[in-house]
């Protein structure tokens, strides 16, 4: 006892005196120095917080801020020291060398602190997620099909669909509008289908089409048409970051690109099934193919991941790859889950229940594959492309630029030796004819290079595979590749899975499991973001209005029961898009006008009730309506003046022009060549935009320069609802763009063709235009305008009255 | 899944406010309904209410130009041990030769605030000025670096500052934009409103050579006459008015007719605007214009001012050519001369007016350059030599806007790499600029995907040091 009593006097006088210097001199300096942000008063920045011993001991995001008795351990010296430029503390300036020695010493004698433990400190401890918890939310729980509901007024329903619609307004004393128009139907089913209008003799044909399957067969001929697959695929273009430029530094061209643009028209033409659809885009590579057109398709498919935002001319490597992986990360989230993933590189999801583990996770499994690789020039890089098997028409493409490639070198040859010979006579005639040589073979030198540089004949794609050595990812302290934490196994969101964690094959990367789980038909979220999605393409709102966010802070569904029925329908029937088009698309609830009544000549009887009761028409009383997107507005004036081309594909960039590239013939110290559009293919101003080369940097060359003004996404921002702005620029754009005026002046022109009178002039072109009869009241106003305009000429003055109707808000809304 | 607070329409206005109002205050109602460039109230005291952005594209030497480094100076030629670290080292700067300063950068007026000679105009003024040196940023390429520098991040798309601007206070004038931006680079999303409205969005104004291009796009149709055009104009609301009264409401269609209208005004307006041949031979030589070196941004920085005066919130003056990789004692002369005068006479021109105690000016590069040298042949002489990017400290200055005149504020360790002290952050210097019109920048948010977003994501801190 005695003893005892001895031997803890020291120390206990050794603690008084720790809890002394504590007080005199470390308390102050961390309530001046550190409390605004780190403390309970403050604010508590990295989870950190200094007011209290268990403060410090639980740390921040890192980890513990000290270790007692091990400045050099202790992340709250390296930090104040300044040591490592990513965790300065604080942060404005370092401290005076007198104050980080008090604090060195203080951690030295093992950081006594006398303080109480803050009772707050429990809750910002770090608690990980809940995944249990979070699985409560509805869009982690499984898809339950449901019988659809029975309601009063049997008469209505079309399909499935309509009764779980009128079931819910049923329910709250509402009553669906009147249907639209026949013609008004048309435009838009027509638009939704393929983003283009109905031409004069589809509407003739459905109009005059008194049979109950009228409408069936409209939607099979929309269904069944190549522009069906071109709208479809520009929608999932708008989720995937395309475009033809490779990063923004420089104007880098994807040479490439174009290969997944026209599979993705391909594979919505044809109906590819969504889970198959899925498999390819995820892990095509990793697939096993039945021919080399298939395999084909399966590299082209791996676009997905690789055909997005990258900062290809970065010095610092690692960073870069790891943002590159972030945005994949961030990508397969968002397009296929509904999912934020984005912010967990740094930190655990606020509000939904997906950690960092889960994060890297996925992570894990990108960092393990090739997207990449750092080219010959300078500091750049570029992304990943993959040789694809040749076909027999590769072949004969190889031989015929062989040839022409033989010609010109033998040309230049011809030319070569001429100029030698002139060479040693001197006279004017000769000089004038040597400078002519030596233009003529600079330029076949270009035309060479060129050629040699963008040889067709050994097919690539912008594709993935894995790396020699896949591995785990280690987790990275808020998002710094040089700070790493543990290392993650490689698997999936724990939040939505079902099972266990699958078995990724050594030597592999782990997509394919990755594809897999998000093609089960047992994913809670797949099916529904994409069902939705599609919803949201024809209703102009989803059933779930944050499309692109099923997590806990998004909207919930308003027909919680329809989605799962149709989301369950869709993996019963194939996971087939077109069907499920289909079903949508005969529905009563889609023939529903848009409001009282959509156009003059098919007013209908009020439905100010719905109005009042439901502003927001999330019941579905009537149809929403949509702004037509940059593509539609461009190529339904091509189709109303009867110029649009049929269906292209190929390269967007016209790189086939020397003049369009610099940086060729290639030197030593060559920069990466790059592009520009000094020079546009003819064919481009009648093809669909969808075809148009998209830049990332400047504004969209040519024509194309018209989705800048109406809301064409940035390639950067992933979206699958395009905002819909109203602002002056577009009207500017309206009333002034040159676009504008030749649409209008073509169409003037093909007015003219025919031999009529300006009755039926004018009833073709509003056919043309608004898909609809022109009114009486209309063709007085256009003749006024006809005969105000007469000084122009006849055909310019229908050009100005073409050009003005497509200025209309009728023409630039569908309804 | 955006939430906007502007979603009732025109006509439930009118229902809801039957009674009560003159026409005027009810139009004003109408259009805080229906604009969201409706001009707002800040949320805090504000000492700005308008910004003018002096963007030194490429990257000026803020050592050549405002932060001697004496270690640097005495070592010319020599080489240094950089605290460079080794994934940020590359060929052409592994020499790490000390380069100095050929042209003496020195205290000025009052104050003191050191300034090179190469910049005799904005020395004249430095009394105006807050030097910021000590701004730090995250990238070293120009893409990323300017991206941050605009809208708080390196990749994606996120709104610019301008945007947020726009966002949070409106128009002062309705037959412009909030938001210009004269002479912007080629990353559109540098102005982007990414997830706001667009009616945030920066609108680019070009000022071309040729008098019959338009400054802003698509402003005027050099096909048409105004008889003809009016023509069209009318007959487009004609059908959009029919249209609209078939229907009970529509705020979509009713924002469509209004701005229509909206553009015909700024077809009217612009011109005049931007239209600097009325201004004064001696307010023409005070910015330099008719001068070949100034001229460009001369007009640039006159206009800037005229905006301003008319109501426009947020405007971007982009002046580029600081890149020097190589020869900079050859380059940056050239640079300075062409900025120098214009950025300067701007300063003293918004004072003149009363203008520059709120409006706030910022000039900045999207990084600095190194205190080392770079040499990109790799045979050149040293005096030849240029500098490579420098994200880890560079030199910003503000003036006006209730910012202290006359300061410094931070410094840097004797390479003139890392600050030391008075450290600023781009995150900072954004929460400081919002600070100043009155705007929280921890308050000033958007809902997209189910998070609130902030121009300075989770991190900021206002500079109070710096007010005034």
């Amino acid at each position: 006892m005695k003893l005892t009593a001895l031997l803890l006097i020291p120390v206990a006088a050794c603690a008084a005196e720790g809890d002394a210097f504590f007080r005199e001199h470390v308390e102050p300096l961390l309530k001046q120095r550190c409390y605004e942000c780190h403390s309970h008063a403050g604010k508590i920045k990295g989870g950190l917080v200094l007011d209290s011993r268990s403060g410090w001991q639980a740390g921040g995001d890192s980890g513990p801020a000290m270790v007692a008795g091990a400045p050099e351990k202790s992340r709250l010296i390296e930090a104040v020291r300044y040591t490592n430029p990513d965790m300065e503390m604080p942060p404005k300036a370092k401290l005076p060398q007198s104050e980080i020695a008090v604090l060195e010493e203080w951690v030295k004698r093992g950081a006594p602190d006398p303080r109480d433990t803050v009772a707050e400190v429990k809750a910002v401890k770090k608690t990980g997620v809940d995944v249990e918890e979070g699985r409560k939310h509805w869009s982690y729980q499984p898809v339950r099909d449901a019988a659809p509901p029975a309601v009063h007024d049997q008469a209505w329903p079309l399909n499935e669909v309509d009764a779980f619609i009128l079931a819910k307004q049923e329910a709250v004393g509402l009553q669906p509008g009147p249907e639209a128009g026949a013609h008004a139907w048309l435009r838009r089913v027509t638009f939704d289908l393929t983003g283009l209008p109905p031409t004069e003799a589809e509407i003739a044909g459905f109009v005059a089409d008194r049979s109950p399957k009228a409408h069936e067969r409209v939607v099979d001929r929309l269904l069944s048409s190549k522009a069906y697959g071109e709208r479809w695929a520009r929608h999932w273009l708008d989720l995937v970051g395309y475009a033809e430029q490779i990063g923004t530094e420089g104007k880098v061209f994807a040479e490439h690109a174009w290969r997944y643009r026209d599979y993705l028209v391909e594979s919505f033409h044809h109906d590819k099934p969504f889970d198959r659809f899925i498999r390819e885009q995820l892990a095509g590579d990793l697939l096993p193919a039945a021919s080399p057109q298939e395999r084909r398709e399966n590299l082209i498919a791996t676009g997905f991941i690789v055909l997005g935002d990258v900062d290809i001319n970065a010095i610092d490597k690692l960073k870069m790859e790891h943002d590159f992986v972030d945005s994949q990360v961030s990508k397969v989230g968002t397009a296929f889950l509904g999912m934020t993933l984005g912010c967990v590189r740094c930190h655990d999801h606020k509000f939904d229940a997906i950690g960092q583990q889960d994060y890297y996770a996925l992570a894990g499994m990108f960092r393990s594959t090739q997207t990449t690789f750092k080219t010959r020039h300078g500091i750049w890089s570029n992304i990943q492309r993959v040789p694809l098997p040749e076909l027999e028409e590769d072949r004969e493409i190889a031989r015929l630029h062989e040839q022409k490639l033989a010609g010109w070198r033998l040309e230049k040859q011809k030319l070569e030796a001429e100029s030698k010979t002139l060479g040693g006579k001197a006279d004017a005639a000769g000089k004038k004819r040597i400078d002519q040589l030596k233009a003529e073979i600079t330029a076949l030198e270009l035309r060479i290079a060129h050629g040699e540089y963008f040889h067709p004949g050994k097919p690539q794609a912008i594709a993935v595979q894995d790396v020699a050595k896949p591995a785990d990812m280690r987790l990275t302290i808020r998002g710094n590749p040089y700070a790493l934490g543990d290392a993650m196994p490689r698997g999936l969101v724990r939040v939505a899975m079902w099972g266990p964690p699958p078995k990724i094959p050594a030597g592999q990367s782990g997509r394919l499991q990755l594809a897999d789980w998000i093609a089960d038909a047992r994913n809670p979220l797949t099916a529904r973001v994409a069902v939705n999605r599609i919803w949201q393409k024809l209703f102009g709102e989803g059933l779930v209005r944050s499309v692109d966010y099923f997590g806990t802070r998004g909207d919930t569904p308003s027909h919680p029961e329809l989605l799962d029925h149709l989301a369950h329908r869709f993996m019963k029937e194939g996971w087939s898009q077109k069907k499920l088009i289909r079903t949508l698309a005969l529905s009563r609830t889609y023939r529903l006008a848009s409001g009282n009544g959509d156009l003059p000549s098919s007013m209908a009887a009020g439905n100010h009730r719905s109005l009042e009761a439901d502003p927001e028409n999330k019941l579905l009383t009537r149809m929403n309506r949509q702004r037509l997107d940059a593509e539609s507005i461009r190529d339904a004036m091509l189709v109303a003046s009867g110029r649009l081309a049929a269906p292209s594909g190929g390269p967007g960039l016209p790189l086939e022009f020397p003049e369009n590239i610099s940086g060729l013939p290639l030197t030593e110290k060559s920069n990466h060549p790059q592009f520009s559009l000094k020079k546009e293919r003819e064919s481009q101003a009648v093809e669909r935009t969808l075809y148009l080369p998209v830049v990332r940097t400047g504004t969209q060359p040519g024509s194309a320069r018209l989705r800048d003004v109406f809301d064409f996404p940035q390639p950067a921002q992933l979206t699958s609802k395009r905002s819909e702005t109203t602002v002056p620029t577009q009207s500017l754009y309206l009333l002034n763009a040159d676009l504008i005026r030749e649409r209008g002046e073509d169409l003037a022109k093909t007015l003219f063709a025919i031999k009529e009178d300006d009755a039926a002039r004018l009833a073709r072109l509003w056919l043309r235009v608004l898909s609809r009869p022109v009114t009486a009241a209309e063709r007085e106003d256009a003749l006024a305008f006809l005969q105000a305009s007469h000084a122009a000429g006849e055909t310019q003055a229908w050009a100005e009255l073409a050009r003005a109707l497509f200025g209309t808000n009728e023409f630039l809304l569908r309804f | 899944m955006n939430h906007s607070p502007f979603t009732t329409t025109r006509r439930s206005w009118l229902r809801q406010t039957s009674a009560g109002f003159g026409a005027m205050a009810l139009h004003g109602l109408l259009n805080a309904a229906s604009n969201p460039l409706a001009s707002r109230a800040p949320m805090l005291q504000s000492r700005a209410k308008r910004v003018i952005f002096l963007f030194m594209s490429g990257g000026p030497s803020q050592m050549d130009l405002f932060d001697p480094k004496p270690f640097i100076q005495q070592r010319h030629g020599k080489s240094v041990n950089a605290p460079l670290p080794e994934q940020h080292r590359h060929e052409s700067t592994d020499g790490l030769l000390a380069l100095g300063t050929e042209i003496p950068v020195r205290p000025r007026g009052q104050s003191g605030v050191t300034i090179s000679d190469l910049l005799p105009h904005t020395a004249a003024i430095a009394d105006e000025l807050c030097l910021l040196r000590a701004v730090h940023a995250d990238n070293n390429q120009h893409g990323p670096a300017a991206l941050q520098f605009h809208t708080g991040v390196t990749a994606e798309a996120r709104p610019s500052l301008g945007s947020w601007v726009s966002y949070g206070l409106g128009t002062e004038n309705q037959n412009l934009p909030a938001f210009l931006t004269i002479h912007p680079g080629i990353d559109t999303r540098n102005y982007s409103a990414s997830f706001l409205p667009a009616a945030h969005q920066g609108t680019p104004v070009t000022l071309s050579a040729k008098v019959s291009d338009p400054a802003i796009a698509f402003l005027t149709d050099p096909a048409s006459d105004e008889a003809s055009q009016r023509r069209r104009f009318d007959f487009i609301q004609r059908m959009n008015r029919r249209l609209l009264a078939h229907n009970d409401t529509d705020a979509r269609m009713e924002g469509m007719i209004h701005s229509l209208e909206t553009a015909f005004r700024m077809q009217a307006a612009t011109p005049d605007l931007v239209d600097l041949s009325k201004e004064t031979e001696a307010t023409k030589k005070l910015y330099g214009i008719g001068e070949k070196t100034t001229d460009k941004n001369g007009r640039a920085c006159l206009l800037a001012r005229r905006f301003s005066e008319a109501g426009v919130r947020f405007v971007q003056v982009t002046m580029d050519g600081w890149d020097h990789h190589g020869d900079m004692r050859g380059a940056l002369p050239k640079s300075c001369a062409a900025s120098d005068l214009p950025c300067a006479a701007l300063i003293r021109d918004l004072k003149s007016r009363g203008l520059l105690e709120d409006t706030l000016v910022v000039w900045s590069g999207e990084f600095g350059r190194t205190p080392w040298s770079q040499d990109l042949s790799r045979t050149a002489p040293i005096e030849k030599h240029g500098r490579e990017h420098q994200p880890e400290s560079f030199c910003a200055w503000m003036a006006g806007g209730g910012v202290k005149g006359g300061l410094m504020h931070g410094e840097t360790d004797e390479f003139g790499f890392r600050p030391v002290s008075g450290k600023v952050h781009l995150h900072d210097l954004h929460a400081t600029i919002l600070h100043l019109l009155g705007l929280d920048h921890e308050r000033l948010t958007w809902r997209h995907l189910g998070r609130d977003y902030r121009l300075t994501d989770v991190y900021g801190e206002v500079v109070k040091e710096i007010i005034a």
